[in-house]
């Protein structure tokens, strides 16, 4: 059985129709769900076992980044999102669908409605699209990045993604095994431009909840589930696509939910 | 009562300050030492408390930022300036406000948003008032707010409908009737429409006359393309007829050519490629960011409005500025400083397409200094389509004209006839109007509601609401059957618009379609579902007649016969006299380095890549080919090749050409290079030259007899290279506006752009190639005829010369030479490829090292019989050659082909070029190099 994917939607989503594909590749069932759907009822978060908040720019990203789409999700789906990750389903916010995770709440401490991080303006206070490189944390209960031993690569896009904590972090989020991905350049945490793309407080380039379920990043493993998407396939030979893991990994784990 | 809530960074960065600290230390005022700035929100019609419950739970990041109710935020700046859009110009982030608001359950009257700037230091009136107009204010759509706002409310009475009484007229009112209205229609067409008023026995309606002024202005009508045309005395084809010719001789695979919104290619799998490029000149002159938005979403609906829905898959952009060096004291009054325009053009780009999730992905900037007056913006899109889908049909009497997405304000009006007449300095003020601010969101909503009701099969006809508003896409759509229109139901952003000012105006994300009746109620669903705005405004009837009706009152009754074939086709003279330049002898290098210094940091040479870094290039997941590729990702490619349908192999390949210079010179081998150069980048990367589909674009100046007949040079051109290589163009679009005239007499000219976009399928996309060398010790080898003819070359325009010897392209070496080439790519023997262009052979070979991490050994010599001139060499631009780099063991099969070809050099592991011509010449180091490359653009876009 295909497991279910919500890959949700509204206005100004648009890294939908890769991220469906990335599903379908990694063996999932993906259904583009609007938000509106989920509002009115017509459809219903508990029918699927993963939900989805693809890139693009919720609402244009007015006011901030994911913003919008955090308060409509926090006001009219609350008690839907809660009941959905206590039944221990997946969620993944990719680049937007971070930022919305992280406004939410969901992230990184499953707290809705209460935030613990943010995503602040790029230091180089431009959008950039560039391939870059990423660590997985060891230890890390993250379901979506178990098996990634060497450095990968994936293409990063956005203007907002400079992850920032108060200073409480070190006790909150690493000591609960937040982080899930960092920045990195030859096989270590990457501190600097533009290996570090967005200035990241501590390189961390993707968090996740304490059990590993709720997983946010701001690069795109959805535009690399195909050899032919990495801009330098014509130089260096790929075993497999660095991005297909991950989804390979959430519905491998959803089957048997 | 409005509510202020003031928004402001705690911890962190105020990244919007420091950039703009940085701009204001690069217009040379040491008055300010600091800059912080606040986001200003302005919420009507609710009580305190709840506002600052919104600034809580929406405004602000409490992590981050702190906020204020009502009172000033930056606290001790020496002075503090709002910059907010003035009223009426729609500003996006309003409807999100609005939204979020009243999904925290607070209901909202009206909302604002604006940006407040803190100077710390001691500036002077004069910076403060220096710094709005160079960096913070265009005063076209934004203002310094003085007084805060009573209301947010926009109100107003409408106009009524007036009756212009033309059949009296005499001449020279009507020119001044045509002035006064900005129609830009001449005597002439004044005079046909006089005479069909007195013929039909009554005066016009001012909605009447508007709507003539439109479809019949240049933009819409493209009068002097479909001109009969007298050259030298000799009659010749219209220019339009000579183009489309060549989509009838080589019609093959060909499923939509010029009748509809894009041109329409066979692909693979059952689908259609689309292909529309436009430009948006006069807009992006007045309001750079606005004008790139409302361009690239104006060319993105063209894909929208093709066939019966099309899905963008790209987009491109090409522009041609005055250098950003260039001094604003030198500016002509009215003209925005080029550093500026270009920095607001490339931000109108990305924040369009990155919101569209369209990727930009291929595109180039040319600099020179008579673009200084008038840019040229040159946007195209493509897009994939259902073979069963990309033709329209026709709409019914009964079917429904329904409006989807934005509404309709009065932002946008007279955006065609404006577009038609040359700019002056007064065309600030006068124009203000004609440009506006894009909603990509808005827009993606529309595309989005578009392709799943083509996919349902509901759409029977669909056009883009552009130039000339619903009076062109209604009248349009309508024009072989007839339209009845209740003009009153259109939505408007606000009360106040005279019936006319609906009926023409531009605003933008608005699509109007045809729909059957028993599609209607689906259709609304759809629309609905997907927070799309659809409105029922009329039906199409079997009456040969556009009428509009505004409640009781008529503001149209016209003949659709008269309307779309009343204006009578001109006749004009066109004369070319080729311009003499001066070409003195130049002395060879003495510093070679310092050449090579100079021609990779000319601004038409350097690198663009701090500006496609901008883009999201890589959105959709389709790049098969990315702008940059490399061990630094950061050598540039000649094209785009993409996957549009994932999973699959097969491609397109997108890429273009020009050479405004080169036309000055002489617009026919200008404009053979302009499309060479688009056909190499299209073969460098793999492409099949038969496969190529061609698009072309023509930004001139106004089409005197002397410009005329450099257009009629230039036509010839496009055709003969389209009958060389047996292929044809299937979209394509002029503007002949590009003329700027002071008071004072000053007129300038821009150099006239043929832009020839290229696009075509591949089967395979593994059998495509990128620039960056691969191996270290390969050899590199020179494909293609050079005859270092050197006039227009950025090696002369160091030397401050143009020279009259230009590039002459051998059109049955460069077909012989791109087919050859093409199987020697699709069979695996070239590792990188790249073409000469701007900057020479010279350029090339340095990018192929900067991508491929490896130096370059050149041997000039000893390939040679003759004595040539190194310099000319290594900085000849001739369109249509090649460096390859192949294995030892190939380079006999290469030489054995009968093309050109000639090795002249190696790749090698030390990272510099060195130069041999029977002896040393020179060697530079490859990182001072690439330095020299990226800094021009990195200081724009810092």
């Amino acid at each position: 059985m295909r497991p279910k994917v919500c890959i949700l939607r509204t206005d100004g989503t648009n890294c939908d129709e890769e991220t469906s594909y990335a599903f379908r590749k990694a063996g999932g069932n993906p259904e583009f769900v609007h938000v509106n759907q989920l509002r009115s009822g017509a459809l219903r978060l508990r029918s699927y076992k993963i939900l989805a908040i693809p890139g693009g720019f919720s609402y244009g990203d007015d006011v901030a980044s994911g913003k919008i789409l955090a308060v409509e999700l926090i006001s009219f789906l609350h008690d839907e999102l809660q009941e959905f990750v206590d039944a221990g389903k997946l969620v993944i916010g990719i680049c937007n669908g971070f930022q919305v995770l992280v406004q939410s709440g969901l992230l990184p401490l499953n707290t809705i409605g209460i935030r613990y991080a943010t995503l602040e303006t790029n230091d180089s206070g431009k959008f950039e699209c560039r391939w870059i490189k990423l660590i997985t944390e060891k230890g890390s209960p993250c379901i979506f990045t178990r098996g990634y031993d060497n450095e990968i690569m994936l293409p990063v896009a956005h203007g907002e993604g400079s992850f920032f904590v108060d200073t409480k972090w070190p006790e909150i989020g690493e000591n609960k095994n937040c982080v899930a991905l960092r920045y990195s350049e030859g096989g270590q945490p990457a501190d600097f431009y533009p290996a570090n793309p967005n200035g990241s407080l501590y390189s961390i380039a993707g968090v996740c909840d304490p059990f590993g379920r709720i997983f946010g990043l701001m690069p795109h493993p959805e535009r690399f589930v195909e050899f032919s998407q990495f801009d330098n396939w014509r130089r260096e030979s790929i075993d497999k696509p660095h991005g297909l893991q991950m989804f390979e990994n959430a519905v491998n784990f959803a089957v048997e939910l | 009562m409005i509510q202020v809530v003031r928004v402001g960074t705690k911890i962190g960065t105020d990244v919007r300050g420091q950039s703009c600290f940085t701009e204001i230390r690069n217009l040379g005022i040491r008055s300010i030492v600091g800059v912080k700035t606040a986001r200003v929100y302005r919420l009507e019609g609710i009580e305190p408390e709840d506002a600052s419950y919104l600034a809580e739970k929406l405004f602000t990041d409490q992590l981050t930022q702190v906020f204020t109710l009502n009172s000033p935020l930056i606290q001790f700046a020496a002075r503090l300036i709002e910059v907010a859009y003035k009223p009426g110009v729609m500003n996006p982030e309003a409807a999100s406000i609005m939204k979020a608001v009243g999904d925290l359950g607070i209901n909202l009257v009206a909302a604002d948003s604006s940006t407040e700037y803190g100077f710390f230091g001691t500036p002077s009136d004069e910076d403060v008032q220096f710094i709005c107009d160079r960096l913070l204010v265009n005063k076209t759509v934004e203002r310094v707010v003085i007084e805060p706002p009573i209301t947010l409310i926009i109100s107003g009475e409408r106009g009524a409908i007036t009756i212009i009484p033309i059949c009296r007229m005499s001449g020279e009112e009507l020119v001044e009737l045509s002035k006064n209205h900005e129609w830009h229609l001449d005597l002439e067409e004044m005079r046909v429409l006089q005479a069909h008023a007195c013929e039909i026995g009554r005066d016009l309606t001012d909605g009447e006359c508007e709507t003539y002024a439109q479809t019949w202005s240049e933009h819409c009508s493209h009068k002097t393309f479909r001109a009969r045309l007298i050259v030298n005395g000799v009659g010749k084809k219209p220019l339009i007829a000579r183009i489309k010719g060549t989509a009838e001789k080589f019609a093959d695979g060909l499923l939509s050519v010029f009748d509809d919104n894009a041109g329409v290619i066979d692909f693979f799998g059952g689908q259609g490629l689309c292909g529309k490029v436009e430009t948006h000149n006069s807009p992006c002159a007045l309001e750079p960011y606005g004008g790139a938005m409302t361009g690239t979403g104006g060319v993105l609906r063209d894909i929208f409005g093709d066939g019966e829905g099309a899905k963008p898959i790209a987009s491109t952009d090409i522009f041609c500025f005055a250098p950003p060096d260039f001094d604003p004291e030198k500016l002509p009054a009215g003209c925005l400083s080029p550093r500026y325009l270009l920095r607001r053009v490339v931000d109108g780009v990305r924040d369009y397409g990155n919101r569209m999730g369209v990727p930009t992905n291929n595109g180039s900037i040319h600099f020179h200094e008579d673009f200084r007056a008038k840019p040229t913006v040159i946007v195209g899109a493509y897009g994939i389509i259902p073979v069963g889908k990309c033709l329209k049909g026709k709409p019914q009497p009964g079917d429904r004209i329904i409006v989807i997405g934005g509404r309709t304000g009065r932002d946008g009006i007279h955006g065609a006839t404006f577009s038609s007449g040359e700019m002056t300095d007064q065309t600030v003020q006068v124009n203000a109007s004609a440009v506006q601010i894009g909603n990509a969101i808005e827009e993606k909503k529309v595309g989005d509601a578009v392709l799943r009701c083509r996919d349902e099969g509901l759409i029977r006809a669909i056009t883009d609401c552009g130039a000339g508003g619903f009076s062109s896409a209604i009248g349009e759509m309508g024009s072989e059957t007839g339209i009845h229109v209740a003009l009153e139901r259109a939505p408007t952003k606000y009360p106040g618009m005279s019936p006319w000012e609906i009926w023409i105006s531009e605003s933008q994300e608005r699509m109007v379609v045809a729909i059957a009746p028993e599609n209607i109620v689906r259709f609304f669903e759809i629309c609905e579902a997907l927070n799309v705005e659809a409105t029922w405004l009329g039906v199409f009837a079997n009456t040969g007649r556009l009428v509009v009706m505004y409640e009781n009152e008529t503001l149209c009754d016209l003949s659709m016969d008269f309307l779309h074939h009343g204006l009578p086709q001109r006749v004009l003279n066109a004369n070319w006299v080729r311009p003499e330049f001066e070409e003195p002898e130049i002395p060879v290098p003495s510093d070679w380095r310092e050449t090579c210094r100079r021609i990779l940091s000319h601004p038409n040479v350097c690198s663009k890549e701090s500006i496609v870094r901008m883009y999201d290039h890589s959105v959709q997941g389709m790049n098969a080919l990315a702008p940059f590729s490399g061990v630094n990702h950061d050598g540039p490619n000649d094209a785009v090749v993409l996957t549009p349908i994932l999973g699959e192999r097969y491609g397109v390949i997108i890429s273009h050409g020009l050479n405004p210079i080169l036309n000055r010179i002489d617009p026919y081998w200008g404009s053979v290079w302009a499309a060479t150069e688009a056909l190499a980048n299209f073969v460098a990367v793999g492409g099949d030259p038969r496969e190529a589909r061609l698009i072309d674009n023509f930004i001139w100046p106004y089409p005197d007899e002397q410009e005329l007949g450099a257009l009629d040079r230039s036509v010839d051109a496009c055709v003969d290279i389209a009958e060389a290589f047996g292929i044809p163009y299937i979209s394509g679009k002029d503007s002949l506006s590009s003329t700027y005239r002071g008071k004072d007499g000053t007129v300038i000219k821009i150099p006239p752009v043929l832009c020839i976009s290229v696009f075509g399928k591949i089967r395979d996309v593994r059998k495509t190639i990128s620039a960056d060398f691969k191996e270290e010790g390969s050899a590199i080898m020179q494909v293609g005829l050079r005859k270092l003819e050197m006039a227009g070359s950025v090696y002369y325009d160091l030397h401050g010369i143009v020279g009259n010897n230009l590039p002459r392209v051998n059109l049955k070496e460069a077909v012989r030479t791109f087919q050859k080439l093409h199987r020697l790519i699709a069979r695996g023997i070239i590792l990188s490829c790249h073409d000469i262009s701007d900057g020479g052979l010279f350029t090339t070979l340095a990018e192929m090292c900067f991508g491929g991490g490896m130096g370059a050994s050149l041997e000039l010599g000893y390939a040679r019989e003759e004595k040539e001139r190194i310099d000319f060499r290594l900085f000849n631009e001739t369109a249509g050659c090649f460096l390859i780099e192949v294995r030892d063991m190939d380079v006999y099969e290469v030489q054995s082909l009968g093309m050109h070809a000639e090795e002249i050099g190696r790749t090698i592991a030390s990272e510099v070029i060195s130069v041999h011509n029977r002896g040393h010449v020179f060697r530079a180091d490859l990182d001072e190099l690439k330095e020299f490359w990226q800094k021009p653009m990195k200081e724009v876009f810092h």
